[in-house]
């Protein structure tokens, strides 16, 4: 069954009408071609596809398009110019938080809004924090260490 | 060498290369690629263990969407045999004909505009099953009265290997104690965070079948495809695309991408299939599910007089090309003594076939089983004689004066001083304190245990090893093209596939050490058979010594080229130049990299008489001996278990490592750290049990827990640097160490830390079930 619905992304306006059944991040990826945002589980766990919904951390794997008419989403392309983002993935680069770079997207998400909420966070919070986000690569080491240089890198910005 | 500016060579942290595109969510997955026209795959997969299969019944409408085996009878099944003639093999079709052998076995491949219609097809169709016994145990499988899983079997065993070496007999005679235990691992998966994928098509232009696949090595998948389907290899270009993880899951052939490139060949149509997390729990190589009896002879100072093993693999319904179904045990038989010195030694291995999903290489391959098996019995000699379970390690470690030195099963250690690594770990971990702290006790009533393993892993296996395990391929060597382009910049071609490992950084600084020229005017092209020369791929800890050796022998050909060209520049002669900093210097003058290449490229008439235009030079390198070089490590770690609830808590852990010469340090640790959070994930949380149906338990991320951002510690490290004797640069390969002593280490400290209850952990994945359960079992029988 199809239907229609009009929600923002990345600012943009856009109405389509789609599959009642697609997920958000399906429509993202296939019919917007925003590919950032990566699949790793399709079943809300391991945090790949997290983007922004109205603000909040959202898994858009198990979001479906149709429930989020008048909804503002950000996907990684959509903080390009995001002047935290840049800090953010700068510390990712120096304290070498990726390997693969699979999670690395939902990571980045995820590290902006937990440095929103708590902008200087114990290591261990970060770890807390950070608990919706599978790495297979890096053992987080990297990633504590990038968040904990980035909470500081935009204390002093 | 030339080089003025080592502040990006050899050894530097230097920060990476392929960053920014990941960054900035560029990076290209198989799942983000466009062909225009490709058609999305869903499999049909067998939802029984053991099974004739009957009609597949496909509703008229889909006709032209479903394939079944006959459809793809001109391919070729995949066969992975050793050469030993006991070796019973085992034949895999593209997709499943008469009988299905594991739950996930294809049977069936849909095809539609998107993954969720062909699902849609997928789930209309019905089979035809005749259900047979699940061989859903090794136990099982190897009962006497077992029915055959592949019918022209003697019995459900790969292969049976025996060897004994030394005097055994003595071993047993002089021991005051022989200590015996069975031990045994769980079986998981390598689950990288992008599961596999596979989209092939024909390029009409060029007659040529292009395969994408989410590879560990692209140039061997090309000859497999041009052999499964009898296409000239001329005809197949294969491409790794960004990937996202690989850790073994995707250095071999597998069914599924020799289906969808038949598929797209046989229809001449672009095909894709994303695999899900469902199927990659379920039908991706399984890893690690071994079980030991292990009898270590000792006398009563914990010196090792002799080892005993039966080590059994289950190795699931098929054989995985090119590695073979007898891969893990063969590896643990050879390295089970690891950095101890064994002077006598039999072991027995079974591989075993059972309806289950085949076994593959993960990260580690056999040498996580062995460590754990050896190690772990370490500690229970130790416990059992009342000595420090390190005490007992140090009297048996390899000493480094005896290096090179020989083991007996006829590995060739290199180099290294083990017992040091082991000393530098206790002191870092501070073993006295720790030893204080469990007499005083804790206030919250939880125990605290301590626990150590060593290891000493081959790795950048060259010609010799692989030829002794009779494989279908020779891994030996690795190629590069480096090409200096007409403004300066340097490409690298080569044969290996980065998916994480940093390699177009650390190869980059192997171009920088020999040439001088800046790292980020270093491209690496990879993961494409039509880019570089014929290469073997990324696995086995290969990458950085194999490929970084012939990154090294091409640019030092390209170094003498530019100097000879530079110096005529500069009007002197080249034994009068240096090169640094992307210029070729005499004292007082120079000339830039990208004047050199353009005298090169466009201006053939400004070279010395008798050179050859053009800046390209190609390279394969091997190592000079191709025994492999042996990097080793000891971890140790203090765990906190809490007794009533079984709960457990990793305090500390430390890594001491030495994988020779570091060529980027940072780059080094993060692999180790890596490493040891997947072999915490072997040691505390991932398994994939089977219920006697033969029907797999975990296949989501619900029930299959891969170790979270809370779970793992701050791993602290250490590194000592022992140069390879065989290698350039004395480099040996580090991707897999992390991962191989984590489970002997957490199961020895939580053994420890229940001493007083005589509770005796021997099974990985350690849960806090199984902890209550061990208490249980040792409070019943005290030791
Ligand atoms: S893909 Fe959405 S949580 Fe894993
Ligand atoms: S960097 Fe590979 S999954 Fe995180």
């Amino acid at each position: 069954m199809k239907q229609s619905v009009s929600l923002t992304v990345n600012g943009r306006p856009v109405e389509t009408t789609v599959e009642s059944r697609l997920s958000l991040a399906d429509f993202l990826r296939l019919e917007l071609r925003l590919t950032a945002t990566h699949l790793g589980c399709e079943h809300g766990v391991c945090g790949a596809c997290t983007v922004l919904i109205d603000g909040e951390p959202a898994r858009s794997c198990i979001a479906l398009t149709v429930s989020l008419g008048g909804a503002q989403i950000t996907t990684l392309e959509g903080l390009a110019d995001d002047p935290a983002m840049q800090i953010i993935k700068q510390a990712f680069h120096d304290k070498h938080g990726l390997q693969c770079g699979f999670c690395t997207p939902g990571m980045l998400i995820s590290t902006r809004d937990l440095l929103k909420r708590t902008p200087k966070p114990s290591a261990d919070a970060v770890r807390e924090g950070l608990s919706g986000n599978l790495c297979r690569c890096t053992g987080y080491q990297g990633i504590v260490r990038a968040v904990l240089k980035a909470a500081e890198d935009l204390a002093a910005a | 060498m030339n080089h003025s500016d080592t502040k990006q060579g050899i050894g530097a942290a230097v920060k990476r290369n392929e960053d920014e595109r990941l960054l900035n969510g560029q990076g290209t997955y198989l799942a983000d690629l466009e062909i225009p026209g490709t058609l999305e795959a869903a499999f049909i997969r067998s939802p029984v263990a053991h099974a004739r299969l009957g009609a597949v019944k496909v509703p008229s409408e889909y006709s032209h969407h479903v394939f079944l085996a006959a459809d793809l009878d001109f391919a070729h099944p995949i066969v992975a045999a050793t050469d030993d003639p006991q070796f019973q093999s085992t034949k895999q079709f593209a997709l499943a004909k008469d009988k299905v052998r594991f739950v996930g076995e294809m049977i069936a491949v849909c095809i539609a505009p998107t993954r969720a219609q062909a699902e849609d097809i997928a789930q209309s169709c019905e089979l035809e099953l005749d259900e047979l016994p699940a061989l859903w145990d090794m136990d099982v499988a190897t009962a006497p009265d077992a029915p055959l899983i592949h019918e022209h079997w003697r019995d459900n065993v790969y292969l049976k290997t025996d060897v004994s070496l030394g005097d055994l007999e003595r071993a047993r005679k002089d021991a005051t104690i022989s200590l015996s235990k069975s031990l045994s691992m769980g079986r998981h998966g390598a689950v990288p965070l992008e599961c596999r994928g596979v989209l092939a098509h024909r390029d009409r232009r060029l007659n040529e079948l292009t395969v994408y696949s989410s590879t560990q090595f692209p140039h061997v998948l090309r000859t497999c495809i041009s052999r499964a389907i009898d296409l000239p290899e001329s005809q197949v270009r294969v491409i790794a695309p960004d990937v996202g993880g690989g850790f073994g899951a995707k250095g071999n052939f597998s069914p599924e991408e020799l289906t969808i490139a038949a598929l797209a060949m046989k229809l001449d149509q672009p095909i894709r299939w994303i695999e899900d997390r469902r199927e990659n729990l379920i039908a991706s190589p399984h890893a690690r599910e071994h079980r030991y009896d292990v009898t270590v002879h000792a006398n009563n100072d914990g010196l090792i007089l002799g080892l005993e093993a039966m080590i059994r693999v289950d190795a699931g319904a098929y054989s995985v090309w090119p590695w073979t179904a007898a891969m893990e045990a063969g590896m643990v038989v050879g390295i089970l003594p690891g950095p101890y010195h064994v002077p006598a030694y039999a072991a027995k291995s079974q591989s075993i076939c059972t309806n289950k999903t085949p076994m593959g290489p993960y990260r580690g391959v056999g040498r996580t089983g062995a460590c754990f098996a050896m190690d772990v019995m370490i500690d229970a000699l130790a416990r059992e004689l009342h000595l420090d379970p390190a005490d007992v390690r140090l009297l048996n470690l390899i000493k480094p004066e005896d290096m090179p030195y020989q083991s007996i099963t006829g590995k060739q250690y290199d180099s290294g001083d083990y017992p040091e690594a082991a000393r530098q770990a206790l002191a870092a971990i501070d073993i006295d304190a720790i030893r204080s702290r469990q007499a005083t006790g804790e206030k919250d009533d939880r125990l605290i245990g301590f626990g150590m393993s060593c290891y000493t892993e081959q790795t950048a296996h060259g010609t010799a090893e692989w030829v002794s395990r009779g494989l279908p391929v020779v891994f030996g060597y690795e190629p590069a093209l480096a090409r200096l382009t007409p403004d300066g910049k340097l490409i690298l071609h080569v044969g290996i596939q980065n998916h994480g490992q940093g390699l177009e950084t650390t190869l980059a600084q192997v171009a920088n050490e020999e040439l001088g020229i800046a790292v980020a005017d270093v491209v690496v092209r990879h993961g494409d058979s039509s880019v570089s020369p014929y290469g073997m791929g990324t696995f086995g800890s290969r990458s950085m010594t194999m490929a970084g050796g012939a990154v090294s022998v091409a640019c030092g050909q390209l170094a003498d080229k530019v100097k000879r060209i530079g110096a005529h520049l500069l009007q002197t002669t080249a034994d009068a130049v240096t090169l640094s900093d992307g210029r070729v210097h005499t004292e007082t003058a120079s000339v830039a990299l990208n004047e050199v290449a353009e005298a090169a490229t466009l201006h053939p008439e400004r070279l010395p008489e008798g050179e050859e235009p053009g800046l390209d030079i190609s390279a394969v390198y091997e190592p000079k001996r191709s025994t492999g070089a042996f990097s080793y490590a000891t971890h140790a770690c203090v765990m906190a278990v809490d007794p009533g609830t079984g709960e457990m808590e990793i305090l500390d852990y430390v890594v001491v490592h030495d994988c020779g010469r570091m060529v980027n340090p940072m780059i080094v640790e993060a692999q180790v750290v890596g490493g040891v959070a997947q072999g915490l994930g072997t040691a505390l949380y991932e398994e994939i049990p089977y219920d006697n149906n033969g029907q797999p338990l975990s296949s989501t991320f619900l029930d299959y827990m891969i170790p979270g951002c809370a779970e793992v510690p701050d791993v602290r490290m250490l590194h000592i640097e022992t140069p390879s004797p065989h290698t350039k640069y004395g480099i040996k390969g580090l991707g897999e160490g992390g991962a191989i002593s984590p489970p002997a280490a957490v199961v020895n400290a939580l053994n420890d830390a229940l001493k007083s209850l005589g509770a005796d952990i021997t099974q990985t994945p350690v849960t806090p079930l199984r902890v209550l359960e061990a208490i249980e079992s040792g409070a019943v029988s005290p030791l």
